[in-house]
C-alpha cells in the first residue's frame, strides 16, 4: 500500500469514525419496544411539552445512549493507552485485572461505605490504578511480556473476583443495590449516572489527546524515548493513571466490561497502524460507538430478554482475544 | 578540547565490572570504541548517555556534567543509536525521523514546525533515504531499517552522535555506505562521532582515535597507527596477528589459535613363546587369521620375530587401534571368530602373553615455519 492510499484511508476512517458514532446514537434511541422515528427524537428534545414518546426519548433511551459513548470510549481510550504503556498487544483493562481492581473499589464503596457513594468513580479509579500499577511490577521487564501480563492478570482476576464475592456474601442483605451494577450492563442507567461520570470521562478523554506524543515516542522503547528527551518512567506513571482513570470511570458506572479496550485498538491498528495520531481519537469514537450499538441489539435482540452489554461484547472480544493470543505474542 | 569525559566511572553487575575509566572523547573527531563482546563498550555509551547510572565517577559533556542536564537539554546535545533490540511501531519512515525532533517541541505537540521538515529532510539525504521517505519502516531491509534509525538520531541535530554498532548485521556495502555517510556529517557540521565498532579495520580507516577496551577497563588509547599493533590483538583479543597499514587501512592477518590436538592410541602387543624353529609356522598360521586391515579404528600392524634368545624363540605381533573400543570392535567380529574357531593352540606355542598399552599423543598443528614468518614481521 503506498503512502497515498493510506492518507486516503486514514481520512475515510477519520470522517466515517464520527459519522458511526452519530448513527449509533441514533439507532440507540430509535430501535426498542417502542420504535421511535427520527422526527420524534428532534421534536422530543426541542419541544418543551413532554409526550409520552418524548419522555422515552428523553428519560430512558438518552441518558443510556450517552452513557454508552462515554463507556466506551473510556473502554477504548484506557485499553489503547496501556497497550501501549505497557508494550503488550494483549493489555485491557478486563483482561489484566485493572476492571477487577476498579469493580472491587466500587462494591467496597457501594456495600460497605454507602454514605460515600458519590466517591463511586473516584474509588473505582483508585482500584484501577493500585491494579495497574501491580500488573506493571509483575510483569515488566523491558516491556511487559506477553504471557507474563495475560498469566498475572489471570492471578489478579481471581483474587479480586475472591474477595469481591467474600464481600457480597458476608453483606448479603446489602446486595440488592448492587446486583444490576454487577452484570455489566447500561440497562436503568439515568441522567443521575451520567452526572456522576461525566467530569471523570470529559478529564480523562480530554487529557489522554495530550498522552499522544509519550505514547507514540513509548512504542519507540524505553532507551530510545529517552534519548529523545522523555522522562519516561514519570510519563508511564502517569499514562497508567491516565488509563485507570478512563477504566475506573467506565467501571463505576457500566460495571464489569471486558474486551472493548482490546476489540478497538486492535481493529483500529490493523486499519490505520500504531500512530496514536490516529490511532487515538479513531479508538475514542469507534469504542463509543461499539458499545453503543452493542447495548442496543443487547436489548432488543433478546426480547423481552434483556441481555447485559458485557455479556454480547465477551462473545465478541474473548475469540478475537484469542486470536491476537495466537497470532501477535511476538509484538514485541 | 574534548566533547565529553568520563571520570573514574565505576560500575559492577554482578559478574560485569567497569573499572575506574577515564575515557576521553575529542571534540569534533571520530572515535571508535573498540574491544571484545563483554568488554563494557555498550555500558560506557549507555552511561555516557544517562542510560544508566554509574555506582561512582562523573560523565561530563562539552564541559558541563552529566547530571545538570536535564533529559530534553541533554537530547538537544546528545543523541544515540542503541543496539537495535526494539520492536519498532508500524509507522512510515518519514514518521520515523519526525520523532528526532522531539526533544524540540513541547512535551504534547507532535506538529513539525518548517525548521523541524527541514532538519527532517536534511538527515534523509544525509543517509540518503529520501526515496524511502513514505514506506513503512518494517518493510524495509535490515540495512535500510538501520539508516532510517541513524537519521533518527540525526535529527536531533546534535553536536554529539553516539553508535552502538551501528555496522553490525550489515553487509558490507552498507556498513560503507553508513560510515561513509557519518564520515561526510563529521567533515561537514563537525559532529564528534563515537561509535563500538567490530570491524578493527574499519575503526581505523575510519575513525581519528580509538579507544579499546578489555574486561571493563580502557586498555589503551590514541590514533589507530599507534593502538593498532600486533600487541593490542593479543593482549585485547587474545588473537595473535601480523598489522600492517597501507595507508590508513590497516591490513590484519590472524594467525589461526594454536590448538593442540591431543588423541589417544591403542597398542596390542601378542607375544608367544615358541619352541625353537616354529616361528615361520606361526607366521603362516597369523596370515589366515583375517581381515585385520579391514577394522574401524585400525592403524596399522607389525610382527617382530626374535631368535636366538635361549630355549625358545619369541614372536609378537602388534596391532595398534584408534581405542580400546576399535580394538574390542576386532575381537567380536565375524573374521575373528571364524579365525578362531575350530582350532586348537598348536602345541609348539609354549606361552603367550598379551599386553595392552595406552599412549596419548599431541599433536600441534601450527608448524615452526609459521612463527618463524610472524617472528620476521615483528623485528621488520
Amino acid at each position: 500500500m503506498n503512502m497515498k492510499q493510506r492518507r486516503r484511508r486514514r481520512q475515510v476512517i477519520m470522517i466515517l469514525a464520527p459519522v458511526s458514532v452519530i448513527i449509533s446514537a441514533l439507532l440507540g434511541i430509535m430501535i426498542g419496544a417502542v420504535p421511535i422515528a427520527l422526527p420524534d427524537i428532534w421534536h422530543a428534545l426541542t419541544s418543551p411539552v413532554q409526550s409520552p414518546t418524548d419522555t422515552i426519548v428523553f428519560d430512558l433511551r438518552l441518558p443510556r445512549v450517552l452513557i454508552g459513548l462515554l463507556t466506551g470510549a473510556c473502554l477504548a481510550v484506557s485499553g489503547a493507552i496501556l497497550q501501549g504503556v505497557m508494550r503488550n498487544p494483549l493489555a485491557d483493562p478486563g483482561v489484566i485485572g485493572v476492571s477487577s481492581g476498579a469493580g472491587l473499589a466500587a462494591v467496597i464503596t457501594m456495600v460497605i461505605l454507602p454514605q460515600f457513594s458519590y466517591l463511586l468513580p473516584a474509588a473505582a479509579f483508585a482500584g484501577a490504578f493500585i491494579s495497574s500499577i501491580i500488573i506493571y511490577f509483575l510483569s515488566w521487564d523491558r516491556g511487559a511480556s506477553p504471557v507474563k501480563i495475560v498469566l498475572a492478570g489471570i492471578a489478579l482476576n481471581a483474587l479480586l473476583g475472591a474477595v469481591m464475592n467474600g464481600i457480597m456474601v458476608m453483606y448479603s442483605d446489602r446486595i440488592q443495590s448492587v446486583l444490576p451494577w454487577l452484570s455489566g450492563g447500561l440497562n436503568g442507567r439515568s441522567w443521575h449516572h451520567l452526572s456522576f461520570m461525566l467530569p471523570y470521562a470529559l478529564v480523562g478523554l480530554i487529557v489522554s489527546i495530550l498522552a499522544i506524543k509519550p505514547a507514540n515516542l513509548l512504542l519507540l522503547g524505553d532507551n530510545s524515548a529517552k534519548l529523545l528527551g522523555q522522562k519516561v518512567e514519570l510519563q508511564r506513571l502517569l499514562l497508567i493513571l491516565l488509563s485507570s482513570l478512563l477504566a475506573g470511570t467506565a467501571v463505576s458506572v457500566a460495571g464489569l466490561i471486558g474486551f472493548v479496550g482490546l476489540v478497538v485498538p486492535h481493529a483500529v491498528r490493523l486499519l490505520i497502524g500504531d500512530d496514536y495520531r490516529y490511532l487515538l481519537p479513531v479508538s475514542m469514537l469507534g469504542g463509543a460507538a461499539l458499545v453503543t450499538l452493542a447495548d442496543t441489539a443487547a436489548r432488543t435482540v433478546f426480547d423481552p430478554v434483556e441481555l447485559p452489554v458485557g455479556i454480547l461484547l465477551a462473545c465478541l472480544g474473548a475469540p478475537f482475544f484469542l486470536y491476537l493470543l495466537k497470532n501477535r505474542s511476538n509484538w514485541r | 578540547m574534548t566533547a565529553a569525559e568520563t571520570n573514574n566511572l565505576t560500575l559492577e553487575r554482578g559478574m560485569f565490572k567497569l573499572m575506574n575509566v577515564n575515557a576521553v572523547i575529542p571534540k569534533g573527531k571520530m572515535t571508535a570504541i573498540i574491544g571484545p563482546n563483554g568488554s563494557g563498550k555498550s555500558t560506557l555509551l549507555s552511561l555516557m548517555t544517562g542510560l544508566s547510572d554509574a555506582d561512582e565517577g562523573t560523565v561530563t559533556i562539552q564541559g558541563k556534567p552529566l547530571d545538570n542536564y536535564s533529559r530534553s537539554e541533554f537530547a538537544r546535545v546528545v543523541s544515540m543509536l542503541p543496539q537495535s533490540k526494539e520492536q519498532m511501531p508500524n509507522i512510515t519512515v518519514k514518521e520515523f525521523i519526525e520523532y528526532g525532533r522531539a526533544p524540540y517541541q513541547p512535551f504534547f505537540k507532535q506538529r513539525l514546525s518548517e525548521e523541524d521538515q527541514r532538519i527532517v529532510d536534511w538527515a534523509m539525504r544525509t543517509m540518503r533515504i529520501l526515496r524511502h521517505e513514505d514506506r513503512m519502516f518494517h518493510t524495509l531491509s535490515g540495512g535500510e531499517q538501520q539508516k532510517v534509525r541513524i537519521a533518527m538520531a540525526l535529527a536531533q541535530r546534535t553536536d554529539l552522535l553516539l553508535l552502538d554498532e551501528p555496522t553490525t548485521y550489515l553487509d558490507i556495502a552498507h556498513q560503507l555506505e553508513v560510515l561513509d555517510a557519518l564520515t561526510v556529517l563529521n567533515r561537514q557540521k563537525s559532529t564528534t562521532i563515537v561509535m563500538v565498532l567490530h570491524d578493527l579495520q574499519q575503526a581505523a580507516a575510519y575513525c581519528d582515535h580509538l579507544i579499546a577496551m578489555k574486561d571493563g577497563e580502557i586498555h589503551s588509547a590514541g590514533s589507530p597507527k599507534d593502538i593498532l599493533t600486533r600487541q593490542l590483538l593479543r593482549e585485547v583479543y587474545e588473537v595473535e596477528a601480523k598489522v600492517s597499514f597501507e595507508g590508513h587501512y590497516p591490513i590484519i592477518i590472524p594467525k589461526r589459535k594454536t590448538i593442540e590436538e591431543e588423541t589417544t592410541m591403542l597398542i596390542v602387543t601378542n607375544t608367544s613363546q615358541i619352541v625353537k624353529g616354529s616361528g615361520e609356522k606361526l607366521i603362516e598360521r597369523f596370515d589366515r587369521i583375517g581381515q585385520v586391515e579391514r577394522m574401524e579404528g585400525f592403524l596399522g600392524l607389525e610382527v617382530l620375530f626374535t631368535q636366538n634368545i635361549s630355549e625358545y624363540d619369541e614372536v609378537s605381533i602388534v596391532t595398534r587401534w584408534t581405542s580400546r573400543e576399535a580394538f574390542q570392535g576386532w575381537t567380536k567380529s565375524e573374521a575373528f571368530r571364524e579365525s578362531h574357531q575350530h582350532r586348537k593352540t598348536p602345541d609348539y606355542i609354549l606361552n603367550n602373553k598379551i599386553t595392552f598399552q595406552e599412549v596419548r599423543i599431541k599433536r600441534n598443528p601450527i608448524t615452526d615455519e609459521d612463527n618463524a614468518q610472524i617472528a620476521d614481521t615483528e623485528t621488520a
